[in-house]
């Protein structure tokens, strides 16, 4: 099938101004977007720049904004957008740097600031902390997401303002919280108490849409809330 | 290890005023059905027409309801239990309003310092509203 890619281009280097550009290729139903994009990096302009590491959904680096909403390119199919015309933009609220590559520092540094590891100062015992399967599956949800920051960037609050920590920070958050193993959830929740933290949310439910690994984010989000305001980590 | 401590967090404006906004939306029905009950209660079943009780509900002044058989309009808001529901529904529907401003503006103001000036408006006008409709409700 024929397919026509409507991409954003940035090159600060070349003085242009941001525009789109298109270009006609032939598809199969089958092919993923980031087919297409290495495609047209191959045989039509070898400047067009995206970020693609292990191109299966697991290293989160091709998020992109496809026909308005945020995807992984390399989960997505050609025949489950319903139509010969894609348009590719960089995901929002972070600069572009080119092309479709944006500086992901300001999410990194909201990710860190909710101290995404486990806190535990408690003598640890002779072999591991053990937990229960029902422990686990407490935070199971949480521990799926892959830092592709389809959901921050989905979030009018974070478009706004990027230091609002997001989703994906709050996410991270929840998984060490809701951890029985982890000492740091006072810490955590103090932190996502404050003016940038949890509160900035208003329920929109962009990013649980635009969750590529299907993470119920604002029910997490919920969650915290929830603890904040009883202490109950349970 | 599931009995971990409480986590004590400490203070924090934004969740006060965010357990605040649902519990003052909930004493606001709760105000506008003690109204509505009261303005039945005292005749309103057999004479007031839906928009005066509408208004009775969300602002129980009795110039609201003159062409009505409510039996105590003459007193208006002299009867210290009319002061003090308008008051209580004062209290709680400007400071969730205002307080639903100062969310958009914490959302969407970015420079700190027109952060700053958003908040002083907001409080500034919490205030006056509260006062200005404190002395109407005990003028009137």
């Amino acid at each position: 099938m024929e397919v026509t890619l409507r991409i954003f281009r940035y090159n600060p280097e070349n003085g242009k101004k941001p525009h789109y550009e298109e270009y006609k290729v032939t598809a199969e139903p089958t092919d993923r977007v980031l087919d297409l994009l290495e495609y047209i990096k191959g045989n039509f302009d070898g400047t067009l720049s995206f970020r693609r590491s292990c191109a299966h959904g697991i290293c989160g680096s091709d998020a992109m904004r496809i026909n308005g909403h945020n995807r992984l390119a390399c989960k997505l199919l050609v025949k489950d957008l319903h139509g010969g015309k894609i348009t590719i933009e960089p995901i929002l609220g972070l600069r572009v740097i080119k092309d479709l590559i944006v500086d992901m520092e300001p999410f990194f540094e909201n990710y860190r600031s909710v101290l995404p590891y486990l806190i535990n100062d408690e003598p640890a015992p002779k072999k591991e902390r053990l937990q229960s399967s029902e422990e686990r599956e407490r935070f199971d949800d949480t521990t799926k997401c892959i830092l592709c920051a389809c959901c921050t960037t989905s979030c009018p609050s974070f478009w706004v303002n990027e230091q609002y920590v997001g989703p994906a920070a709050i996410v991270t958050a929840h998984r060490f919280i809701f951890d029985s193993r982890d000492r740091g959830a006072a810490e955590r929740l103090k932190i996502l108490s404050g003016q940038f933290g949890v509160y900035r949310c208003h329920t929109i439910f962009n990013c649980t849409e635009a969750c590529p690994r299907e993470i119920e984010v604002t029910q997490a989000i919920g969650e915290v809330k929830k603890a904040i305001a009883t202490g109950d980590l349970g | 290890m599931s009995s971990r401590p409480a986590p004590q967090i400490g203070f924090s404006f934004e969740y006060m005023m965010w357990i605040f906004t649902r519990i003052s939306g909930l004493v606001m029905y709760l105000l506008a059905f003690i109204g509505i009950v009261m303005a039945f209660v005292m005749g309103a079943r057999q004479q007031v027409d839906i928009g005066a009780l509408a208004r009775w509900t969300f602002f129980p002044n009795p110039n609201h309801v003159v062409d009505t058989n409510i039996p105590d309009v003459t007193l208006g808001w002299s009867n210290a239990w009319w002061q003090v529901m308008e008051m209580l529904m004062l209290f709680f529907a400007v400071t969730h309003g205002l307080n639903g401003v100062r969310v958009v503006v914490e959302d969407y103001m970015r420079n700190s310092w027109a952060r700053a000036l958003g908040r002083g408006v907001i409080f500034l006008l919490w205030i006056f509203m509260l006062i200005f409709g404190i002395y109407v409700i005990l003028a009137s």
